[in-house]
């Protein structure tokens, strides 16, 4: 049977979307001012920390849902209960929201009171038992019509965000939001956390599988994918920017101003690990070794300082030959 | 991250504790009207709260050796302003003595509002998480643009699709209707001249978050009560504390249950409370200190906050409107 | 930038053109994104040659999104999932072009501040990403043109570059209704105005584009009579005064499109494989797209007049 109600039912699965983009502001914000951005609750702290880069999480927002779990292979539960919501600003420039949830393995086969859901807050229960593996594909393959949507959820705090009458609504650069959608499956409390897969599709979406020990909670988790999905975006950026023909194609002072913005508004973000919780830290080692995140941030640094140096030699000699 | 040297407070808050009585027994709530009628008809009401007061007490004394228990009394200053504390006060303290009541805690209805210039009533409203109708998949009704909160689906306006005909009326739907529904749909607040008026049940769920130590502004204590050191009490409300304590108790103002003493007229009032409390997302952290603490007295409290909330409702004392007419 | 594309009647070329100036955008290096708000009847999916792309993303278009039903619209990346041969192969160096068609089943809807919000959202996070956003509205004062209206009347959208062409054909009903959907009573100044406009400000945010002209002087008609072309010639030049008259003259023109049988009957995407290789379409007609892509973001063709 379940868990009687107020004891913490034990989960076998969390799930989360995170969508990563731009801040709409010309200026970067500072701490006072993300941290007034991210108050989505008048009561709550925004916590702030400024070492070793900027970074403001908001309180969590709760959203009720009573649907269809997502799952891959058409099989229909219904689940009860709350999706928390975060976001996060990351040196006042790269803005991120992410929804998520946990779910038990069981749950009883009527609806309680609203009022125990709302004291277990992030946790939606299955009617009945729990289809984890179809369940977990279907949160990384997204929701079906009338399935729980993170990414509706995620999005709305997003839009919300981008709103506020704080930002200018201004972009130093265009630039495309990603979304990674993550499942992190638990394994018992002590073992060591595993990163199964980190897959990048189309259309700016990344999935990634997680084994998680019980002891480490599911907002740590979402905190680690927060950390790679904002560097992914980095690498994913910096590198169509590169691409971009005008850049690709072009000389002289035009370069400089493309390239302006990269260097001014996001070389400076590369800090993998910087806000993640220890316990899960070592994730990240594994994409270190293949693909090499930081080697290929790396690589488009240089590509990026050499251009600008080419320019900066070349550019008294065109002065010269003009004159 | 707890084990490194390296610390910043502003990435780490906490949330205070408070000190928390095992009940918090309301012995009434004062308007306007009841104090026109006088200081005779206070007198009866406390005559027959002194008697449901003693039944709390005794059941309290089912569950610890040693309840501690604390009184409190709330007079509204919100919709109406009338009398003055330094009049008021004393005449309700008289009245509840020779009842044989104890008064341990004031507070000012206008406090659930705004306390401490924390704006108490908007930071809840913040925290309403709507009981989503089955269907729900992720679209987040916005309880703070419509000004209601209801216990299911409205009737649906009559809207019509471009080229659909007009639907008749359909009824609407308790979430948790068991066979029948009982739907119910609750006005927070109204606004008038671009000022917004909280509504009474909705000040009344702040106030049962409060009794119930589930308030916090920043992770600190709110509506922590003041000692009245003067002599007389003032002639403006607002110069009263929100929160003020009037005997020498050690019983703290929350506790881990409630239970309120009123007239029967406010049954509507409260049930809208209990519809409020049902979905109020309420500080974690303050959740889980009420949770333990009361775990470890072993009187764990009910998970549902509002299930935390008990009532009597009495018969008022002498109808005084059928008495006049004749 | 933003371009909304209106016209005051169907058969204009709206949408064929529309989708060939973000086509022309893309091949030279911009990020655009183009939106099928043509409700009623969309047709972009056919003109960019992805009808099984837009098999898969069913009924989570824009109207699904508009109503609240889906979290984002479905998008199609035109480069990878189109059928057609030539645009299978953008040369290096072009920018992203994303459809994001309209629903099969979606029909016309009244606005409201639901889906009026979605669309703002919308709005602007395409704005924060692509270079440009072609919006693709249905014909006449529809519902699509007054919710677009609407939104880029909100505060939030007031710093954001919004162009409206309107695409009306050479013909003398063609240039008073085009006139009409524009400055009448129940036009979109008008209804922009109600809504917040500044009027000066949308009046010059308006270019006219004429579409399917027939050139007098085009080889197409060397083969005439005398009489004819004297008659082309006079009421070639009858419109021009019609147009002036109606406050949509040379001045309120961003460009013409020459009459154009690719245009006309197959509605596709020209490509420049069509003009040279296999010259099914005119190089005047190539050289009038390409032309106009570029005024879409010239500012010295939305100055004041």
């Amino acid at each position: 049977m379940t868990a009687a109600p107020g004891q913490p039912a034990r989960s076998v699965l969390a799930c989360g979307e995170v969508r990563t983009c731009l801040l709409p502001s010309v200026q970067a914000l500072d701490a006072r001012a993300a941290a007034q951005l991210l108050r989505l609750r008048n009561d709550e702290h925004v916590r702030v920390s400024e070492r070793p880069s900027m970074y403001a999480l908001s309180p969590e927002i709760l959203t009720g849902v009573d649907c269809r779990l997502p799952a891959s292979n058409g099989t229909k539960v219904r689940g009860v209960g709350t999706v928390a919501a975060r976001a996060v600003l990351t040196e006042g420039r790269l803005l991120q929201s992410t929804a998520y949830f946990s779910l038990p393995a069981t749950g009883p086969d009527i609806r309680r009171p609203w009022g125990q859901y709302l004291v277990r807050p992030g946790l939606v229960e299955p009617f009945g038992k729990l289809p984890q593996q179809a369940t977990a594909e279907g949160v990384l393959r997204g929701a079906g019509r009338g399935e729980l949507d993170l990414g509706m959820i995620s999005e709305g705090l997003l839009a919300q965000l981008r709103r506020h009458a704080l930002l200018d609504r201004r972009v130093p650069f265009k630039s495309s939001p990603t979304r990674l959608r993550w499942v992190a499956r638990r394994i018992p409390a002590g073992e060591r956390a595993s990163l199964a897969n980190f897959t990048v599709a189309e259309g700016g979406l990344r999935t990634m599988e997680l084994r998680l020990p019980e002891d480490v909670p599911a907002s740590a988790a979402a905190g680690l994918c927060e950390d790679l999905a904002l560097h992914d975006w980095l690498l994913t950026t910096v590198q169509h920017m590169l691409d971009n023909s005008r850049i690709g194609a072009i000389d002289g002072p035009s370069v400089v101003e493309a390239l302006h913005p990269v260097v001014v508004h996001l070389l400076h973000l590369w800090m993998p690990r910087a806000h993640v919780d220890p316990a899960l830290a070592h994730l990240w080692d594994v994409l270190e070794v293949k693909p090499g995140f930081s080697r290929q941030w790396e690589n488009l640094s240089r590509r990026i300082r050499d251009r600008l140096a080419l320019q900066a030699v070349a550019m008294p000699q065109q002065a010269l030959s003009t004159s | 991250m707890t084990d490194t040297a390296f610390r910043e407070t502003t990435a780490e808050p906490v949330t205070k504790s408070v000190p928390l009585a095992h009940l918090s027994l309301e012995l009434g709530h004062l308007y306007m009207e009841d104090f026109e009628a006088g200081p005779k008809r206070l007198g009866e009401h406390f005559a027959e709260v002194r008697v449901w007061a003693d039944a709390v007490r005794a059941s309290a004394a089912r569950r610890s050796k040693r309840p501690r228990i604390s009184t409190c009394f709330l007079i509204d200053d919100y919709f109406t302003r009338f009398s003055t504390p330094a009049e008021l006060i004393p005449m309700i303290l008289k009245e509840a003595e020779k009842a044989g009541l104890v008064i341990d805690y004031l507070a000012r209805e206008s406090s659930c509002a705004v306390a401490d210039r924390i704006e108490l009533a908007e930071s809840v409203m913040h925290r309403l998480v709507e009981s989503p109708p089955p269907g729900s998949y992720g679209s987040r009704p916005p309880v703070s643009q419509t000004g209601w909160l209801a216990n299911g689906q409205r009737t649906p306006s009559t809207s019509r699709s471009a080229l659909g005909a007009v639907k008749g009326w359909e009824p609407p739907q308790e979430t948790a209707a068991r066979n029948h529904s009982v739907f119910m749909d609750v006005e927070l607040w109204s606004e008038k001249d671009g000022k917004r008026l909280w509504s009474c049940p909705f000040l009344a769920a702040v106030w049962q978050l409060a009794r119930l130590g589930l308030l916090r502004h920043l992770g600190e204590p709110v509506l922590v009560p003041k000692d009245w050191e003067g002599e007389d009490f003032p002639h403006d409300w607002d110069r009263l504390p929100p929160l003020t304590r009037l005997s020498d108790t050690k019983a703290a103002f929350s506790a881990y249950r409630t239970c309120t003493l009123m007239p029967n007229r406010f049954l509507a009032v409260e049930d809208a409370v209990r519809l409020i409390l049902d979905q109020t997302d309420v500080d974690a952290g303050a959740l889980q200190q009420v949770a333990e603490r009361s775990a470890a007295e072993r009187m764990p409290v009910p998970a549902a906050v509002a299930q935390r909330a008990t009532y009597v409702f009495y018969e008022e004392p002498g109808d005084s409107s059928e008495a006049e007419e004749t | 930038m933003l371009i909304f594309a209106a016209s005051d009647k169907g058969g204009t070329g709206r949408s064929v053109t529309s989708a060939n100036l973000a086509y022309h955008r893309a091949l030279a290096g911009d990020d655009v994104c183009y939106l099928d708000f043509d409700f009623g009847s969309p047709t972009a999916a056919a003109v960019f040659d992805v009808a099984d792309a837009r098999e898969e993303t069913e009924d989570r278009g824009l109207h699904a999104y508009l109503i609240g039903e889906v979290s984002e619209p479905a998008r199609i990346d035109v480069w990878a999932d189109t059928e057609h041969q030539v645009l299978r192969f953008p040369p290096p160096g072009c920018g992203r072009l994303v459809l994001m068609p309209g629903d099969v089943s979606g029909g016309e809807f009244a606005t409201s501040d639901d889906n009026l919000r979605r669309c703002v959202d919308l709005l602007m996070t395409l704005y924060y990403e692509f270079d440009l956003v072609v919006v693709d509205l249905s014909a006449g004062r529809s519902y699509a043109v007054d919710m677009v209206l609407e939104a880029t009347a909100q505060p939030e959208m007031r710093d954001v570059t919004a162009r409206w062409l309107v695409f009306h054909r050479w013909t003398r009903q063609h240039v008073a209704a085009a006139a009409s959907l524009v400055f009448g009573r129940r036009g979109i100044v008008a209804g922009g105005v109600d809504r917040g406009h500044d009027e000066a400000a949308l009046r010059n945010a308006i270019r006219f584009v004429r579409a399917a002209v027939p050139d007098p002087e085009s080889s197409l008609w060397s083969q005439v009579s005398p009489t004819q072309s004297a008659w082309m010639r006079k009421t070639d030049g009858d419109l021009k005064q019609l147009a002036s008259t109606h406050g949509i003259g040379y001045s309120q023109v961003l460009g013409s499109v020459p009459l154009e049988p690719v245009l006309q009957w197959r509605e596709q995407l020209i490509t420049d494989e069509d003009v040279l290789d296999s010259q099914i379409a005119n190089e005047a007609t190539w050289q009038a797209l390409s032309q106009l892509a570029v005024r879409l973001t010239d500012d010295k063709y939305w100055e004041e007049a």
